[in-house]
């Protein structure tokens, strides 16, 4: 194998999704700009990940962001 | 027949959450408030509050009795529905520009620093409404304080729309007292 090829082999692995889903995804990227199922699938797991990550950041309250919140409540009158 | 539902409004501090409950009591839905905090400067017209507006605390305990006030609205700011039971609610989440919330919040409660609390109340905000989106327990309108100072009747027209039509819309407008509304940035 030629080092090229090796390096090509390492960047990536393979995943296994039923025939249907990838026979409903082949038909789904007809004329887009996606030339394969892989490169569809990456794109949207991509996507979705990306959301997910910056959905639980958004949530988080580090204890002393949260401390600080309820010092504010507390001097306006909202929590004891 | 009976209502299933709790109302609530709620919203940042100082985003005009007791403006709503007063339009709501003068539109004649059924809210529920006592006097542990009266009126002050900072709220010439009340609060419309339970236990002094720290029922956060009992929220956080589980000691809400949130079944006795069924069919009533109460006021819960952001942070409380952070730990709101399970239930069946319809909610009213009043939004207003930061930086008039933190104008108002300094002018009660003492010197803000903005660039750590800004953000801080900011992602409070965005916290209690993507909670509000998620929870299938819960129906809610969005309300934005400086529309209803600009035109109240049009936004009160769409709250009673969100309730089933029980508002008198007429008297409640009369609760809107712009000149009452101070710290306002955008005109």
């Amino acid at each position: 194998m030629s080092e090229e090829k090796k390096e090509e082999k390492g960047k990536y692995t393979t995943v296994s999704i039923p025939t249907p889903l990838a026979e409903k995804i082949k038909k789904r990227i007809e004329g887009t700009g996606f030339n394969s199922i892989s490169s569809y699938v990456t794109y949207v797991l991509r996507e979705l990940l990306a959301s997910m990550e910056e959905e639980e950041q958004e949530e988080v309250f580090s204890k002393e962001d949260e401390e600080k919140i309820k010092e504010r409540l507390r001097a306006l009158g909202y929590l004891d | 027949m009976e209502d299933e539902y709790n109302y609530i409004v709620s919203g940042l501090e100082r985003s005009g959450t007791s403006m709503m409950m007063q339009i709501l009591y003068r539109g004649g839905f059924p809210v529920a408030f006592d006097k542990s905090r009266p009126p002050n400067e900072h709220n010439p017209k009340g609060y419309y509050e339970l236990e002094g507006g720290k029922i956060i605390n009992r929220l956080m305990d589980g000691t809400f009795p949130m079944e006795k006030y069924r069919g009533k609205f109460i006021k819960i700011t952001a942070y409380g529905l952070k730990f709101l039971p399970k239930g069946k609610y319809k909610i009213i989440y009043m939004v207003r520009n930061i930086d008039e919330i933190m104008d108002s919040m300094e002018k009660m409660s003492g010197p803000i620093d903005r660039e750590v609390e800004k953000p801080l109340f900011e992602k409070l905000n965005r916290f209690a409404m993507r909670l509000l989106e998620k929870r299938d327990d819960i129906e809610y309108i969005v309300v934005k304080y400086n529309d209803v100072i600009k035109n109240p009747k049009k936004e009160i027209e769409r709250v009673n729309e969100f309730l089933g039509g029980r508002l008198d819309v007429d008297s409640a407008v009369q609760a809107v007292d712009p000149k009452l509304y101070r710290n306002v940035r955008e005109k």
